[in-house]
């Protein structure tokens, strides 16, 4: 049957896209083989738009991990591991359904024995229920949402394995960085009224809402909480309704991208600049400083993770770190190479249980789930039943003379 | 039983579709196909309005999420109910519909162009809506946990093979009620309206009915769309249907062709694909070359270009091409070009006449 | 009260650079019909060439005295200038072939042009946004309780004042009038002599011009400047232009003002994550109901 004109060009088009697909960057032609062949880490973070400043430097701490580890003989030289880079941003912004999709990707790629990521948590409410599904393990180097790992919310997530968990992470939950604020807000800088304000994305509004709840246990008063809309610019209007009931401190639950550098700067502008600021580690980069300019003094925020610079456990990390990619850690480059880390000791475990021949993905998520002291950049990591780390550790910081300073280590009870 | 050469075509289509994720036997590529679809579906439904009956509707991802979001609160842990997929999938439609006639009704007496962008405006106001209300929506973290569709006690799962065969099923029947409405009486008066609704008011075509109906016809379309995708996705977030979601499915028509539906389809496949594989292929290409060069400025700066950030800059030079040069798209539907280049004939003979008047007064 | 009043500067700050975009909606609208989309992006757009010539001149922080001035009138000038020039281009390019065409081509082009336009600044300046020098002096005025700074006097005081200079070019100079006849009847313009496209070019230049005065204006006021700022931006200004009665000069104004005010008051009495809704939702009603705006005359019904 001759192929009318139109159906031509329809069937190359098809074909086209199939053979791009094929050809492409996702060939799933692993070994499923005895002995040798690829491994793959797959790694789910934005790296590009307004989070890649952030995203960029913690992807380098999987590469990183990756690279040594195929230099000291990965599995005794039988399989060489590969770090398979993915970016769940569009646009320029962490998106959960480009998320979703990198981990079918990785899912559908056997290769991929476990994952890294995601940044961000509502990325990771879009795939923990696909990682379940298929039993792939996933570590997250920074994801705070507590509905992720703790309560109903965490069940729901848990759509097709309920008692299987197959999400950690290195980092410190909401609830406990949240109440660490409120602590340090209500203790040690002595407000007795704050004002909430927070970017009304997973987040943001997750840790506004425990810092609210906290703060209000410890006795003191929220003057008021409001959401900020996406791609907002003018919060005059909104500061000088907050300006007008007196806040001790103005708390910001977001991201420097998604208000909370304007948002110190404009305060400024409509007389707070000498009331200070609270967030948490999402206003904790370099970026932040830049946007607020000299509005940026007297804020404080928590790292979700130790500081590593002033670690010793960490020196050699930084060191490495440095030579290899020509620049500083972010603040997440420690905990996505830990997390590396962790799942490379969890594989080569995994395979030599297996007589050296490939694991499967539960091997490898049993020997992650059973993790307890990991030696590590950010101290000794271990993870609960839940999937959390059971040494969280916070650093407070302080904006000072326009540079961000530690102030404080807080260890928490896990 | 004897086919027309245009069902064999469609027919030959879908067994081409049906067999491609065996080709591959990726999941990769299979995943993409069903979002593909999904998006396929989407630009069939915004066809009907934009296509074929000439209203520009730039807010198109608000029936999408408003589809999407009637799904997960009826098939989800939300609020308890478990309604079968089978029957939201109409009950999302008729959502959707409903909301495509309330917004249709009093917008009907607009311009052109300010209905496009009272439906821009609505494209604003609903999923920053869906945001808000956290107490129904879940606000910023949307509804997940969705539940399945179940064929024939078969839960699908999270395997994307029966997803994309139950988006190619809703393909074949958007395309089949399309193709209809398109010979149809009502096609013929939409149009009839895209041409000139004063004359085709005046041939005693009920122009408010007519319209309302290819709202309702187009909105229905997202409602099958939002179920079957936020089903595979899990998830629903009022971040998922933003103004470039209305944007991108705007594109898809214009490079594949208002109006056709083998162009609409294509020109769907052909940005999707663009999307997917194309741009970060081509990243990871000039990374690869920057890897190879000895290191300096310019391999560094090879090794930061990111085509995935420019994919609307690429849309955006689509749309300014395509209607610059080719506005009756890849496909082109034999009425849309008559109509689109009578413009262009126009324009020669008024400037003609303008050179002509202008000597005349000199 | 002086909370009322407080936030009526704020709101009446944000409406002047509304209103000073709106303008430019206005008059491309009143001539040929169009929605220039991406007439926020050149907004935008304005930001960051007034960003480039500060640097240029080297000011990094706050400036006094004569100097002030000068700065103030180079960068805003330069500004202006650079933007009237980036929307005759646009005009030439991408608008000037699709005149007779139907109605959504042009439409769907400027749609084209506004993503193009953001992806450049998104390649100029990166992806976050970028901070602005503050050159003002923080003075400020005491009213009463209500404290009034020296930068939103400047954004009201600017807008009022080029409105008024236009409304006097449009309305007393040759050009004027060839662009307000031409606005009426492009035939009959050109029979009497009008080059229209130089009209209509003309137009650009001083819609997209105004732009980059408010581009300036937004940049010191809110220190800060986005690569996507133009969206909403643009898409608010469009609002108030049609609140205002789309093609009526005073009505951009008026709306302007109004869209900011509303979006203060929102702000203020019901909360910040309502006040896109609600502009948006004025938006579609006044299409809707009263498609003539405030100040416009109903528009003869071109389909």
């Amino acid at each position: 049957m001759p192929l009318p004109p139109l159906m031509r060009i329809v069937l190359a088009a098809v074909l086209t896209a199939a053979l791009a697909a094929c050809g492409g960057g996702s060939s799933s032609s692993s070994s499923s083989g005895d002995s040798g062949g690829t491994i793959k880490i797959g790694v789910d973070l934005p790296v590009s738009g307004a989070d890649a400043s952030i995203g960029v430097p913690t992807q380098n701490g999987v590469v990183l991990a990756v690279e040594e580890a195929n230099k000291n003989g990965f599995a005794g030289g039988k399989f060489k591991l590969e770090a398979s880079l993915l970016d769940d941003a569009v646009q320029g912004k962490h998106d959960p359904a480009a998320g979703a999709q990198n981990v079918k990707t990785f899912i559908a790629d056997s290769a991929v024995l476990a994952m890294v990521g995601p940044f961000n948590s509502n990325v990771a409410k879009s795939e923990i229920p696909l990682s379940n599904d298929a039993g792939l393990a996933q570590i997250s180097p920074s994801n705070t949402n507590d509905g992720l790992t703790i309560g109903d919310d965490a069940k729901k997530l848990r759509t097709a394995h309920p008692d299987v968990n197959t999400y950690f992470r290195v980092c410190t939950r909401d609830a406990k960085q949240g109440a660490a604020l409120a602590q340090t807000a209500a203790q040690r800088l002595k407000f007795k009224k704050v004002f909430v304000i927070d970017d009304n994305e997973t987040y943001g509004k997750g840790l506004a809402d425990v810092f609210d709840a906290s703060f209000r246990q410890l006795g003191g008063t929220v003057l008021g909480h409001e959401h900020i809309t996406a791609n907002q610019v003018d919060f005059k209007a909104l500061l000088t309704k907050v300006k007008s009931l007196n806040p001790d401190a103005v708390f910001f639950g977001g991201n420097t991208s998604t208000g909370g550098g304007l948002i110190r700067r404009q305060m400024a502008d409509v007389g707070m600049g000498s009331i200070a600021m609270l967030g948490g580690d999402g206003i904790g980069d370099d970026e932040f400083e830049k946007q607020a300019g000299d509005a940026a003094n007297g804020s404080y925020m928590t790292i979700a993770a130790p500081d590593a610079s002033k670690l010793p456990s960490a020196k050699d990390f930084i060191a490495a770190y440095k030579a290899r990619f020509n620049g500083d850690v972010g603040p997440y480059s420690a905990n996505a190479y830990t997390a590396a880390k962790i799942e490379i000791a969890a594989i080569e475990k995994a395979i030599k249980d297996n007589g050296g021949k490939m694991p499967t993905r539960a091997d490898v998520l049993k020997n992650i789930a059973a993790t307890t002291d990991f030696e590590s950049p950010i101290g000794k990591v271990g993870f609960d039943a839940a999937g959390d780390t059971t040494s969280p550790v916070l650093s407070l910081d302080e904006v000072k003379g326009g540079k961000r300073v530690v102030i404080d280590v807080i260890t928490l009870k896990s | 039983m004897t086919l027309t050469p245009g069902a064999r075509n469609a027919a030959f289509a879908f067994a081409v579709a049906i067999a491609l994720p065996f080709i591959g036997h990726n999941g990769a590529f299979t995943n993409f196909l069903a979002d593909a679809g999904a998006f396929v579906l989407l630009a069939l439904g915004l066809n009907i309005v934009v296509g074929f009956a000439g209203l520009l509707d730039l807010g198109y991802a608000a029936f999408f999420a408003i589809g999407s979001y009637a799904f997960a609160m009826l098939a989800s842990p939300q609020f308890g109910i478990h309604l079968p997929f089978w029957v939201l999938l109409f009950v999302a439609s008729g959502i959707a519909a409903v909301f495509g006639i309330l917004l249709g009704a009093p917008t009907l007496r607009l311009r052109g162009d300010y209905l496009a962008i009272v439906t821009l405006g609505f494209g604003e106001i609903v999923p920053q809506t869906f945001l808000n209300l956290s107490q129904f929506t879940g606000g910023p973290n949307g509804i997940g946990s969705l539940d399945q569709p179940v064929f024939f006690g078969l839960r699908f799962g999270f395997d994307v093979l029966p997803y994309y065969f139950l988006i190619l099923a809703l393909i074949a029947l958007a395309v089949w009620v399309a193709n209809n409405l398109r010979q149809s009486r009502l096609g013929r008066a939409w149009m009839a309206i895209r041409e000139d609704e004063l004359a085709a008011a005046h041939m005693g075509i009920n122009t408010t009915t007519t319209k309302l109906a290819a709202f309702a016809m187009g909105a229905s379309f997202s409602g099958l769309a939002g179920c079957a995708y936020a089903s595979k996705l899990q998830l629903v977030s009022p971040d998922q249907f933003g103004f470039n979601v209305s944007v991108f499915i705007l594109a898809m028509l214009v490079l594949g062709g208002m109006g056709n539906i083998p162009g609409v389809i294509l020109g769907s496949v052909l940005l999707s694909a663009l999307d997917r594989f194309l741009l970060p292929q081509g990243t990871n290409l000039l990374h690869g070359f920057a890897h190879a060069l000895p290191s300096g400025a310019f391999s560094n700066a090879l090794g930061r270009v990111d085509l995935t950030n420019s994919r609307f800059l690429i849309y955006g030079v689509i749309l300014v091409l395509m209607m610059l040069f080719r506005p009756e798209g890849l496909i082109p539907s034999g009425q849309r070009k008559a109509e689109l280049h009578s413009a262009d004939l126009d324009a020669r003979a008024a400037a003609a006449e303008g050179e002509l008047y202008s000597e005349a007064i000199r | 009260m002086e909370l009322f009043l407080q936030q009526l500067i704020n709101g009446l700050s944000l409406g002047g650079i509304y209103a000073l975009i709106a303008l430019g909606y206005t008059m491309v609208y009143g001539i040929i019909e169009l929605i220039n989309f991406a007439h926020g992006d050149v907004y935008t757009l304005g930001t960051f060439f007034s960003l480039a010539i500060l640097t240029l001149l080297g000011v990094s922080g706050v400036v006094t005295g004569p100097a002030l001035i000068a700065i103030v009138l180079v960068t805003i000038v330069g500004a202006m200038i650079l933007c009237g020039l980036t929307g005759v281009i646009i005009e030439r390019l991408a608008y000037r072939r699709l005149r007779n065409a139907p109605k959504l081509a042009p439409l769907i082009t400027a749609i084209g042009m506004s993503f193009i336009l953001e992806n450049l600044m998104l390649y100029w300046k990166g992806p976050s946004p970028v901070p602005f020098p503050d050159l003002l002096p923080k003075v400020q005025f005491g009213v009463g309780a209500v404290t009034i700074q020296a930068k939103q006097v400047m954004v009201i005081l600017l807008a009022v004042v080029l409105m008024i200079v236009l409304q006097n070019f449009v309305q007393n100079t040759r050009l004027g009038k060839a662009m307000r006849a031409t606005a009426q009847d492009k035939d009959a313009a050109q029979l009497m002599g009008i080059d229209i496209n130089t009209t209509i070019a003309l137009t650009f230049l001083i819609g997209s011009a105004l732009a980059g005065a408010a581009g300036f204006v937004s940049g010191v006021y809110y220190g800060s400047t986005w690569f996507f700022n133009g969206f909403a931006a643009g898409l608010k200004a469009f609002t108030a232009a049609v609140l205002g009665g789309i093609g009526n000069l005073a009505g951009a104004m008026l709306g302007g003002f109004l869209i900011g005010l509303i979006e203060a008051m929102t702000t203020q009495f019901i909360g910040d994550q309502w006040a896109n809704v609600l502009v948006f939702s004025i938006l579609v009603l006044v299409l809707i109901f009263r498609p003539s705006g405030l100040l416009g005359e109903a528009l003869p019904n071109k389909v």
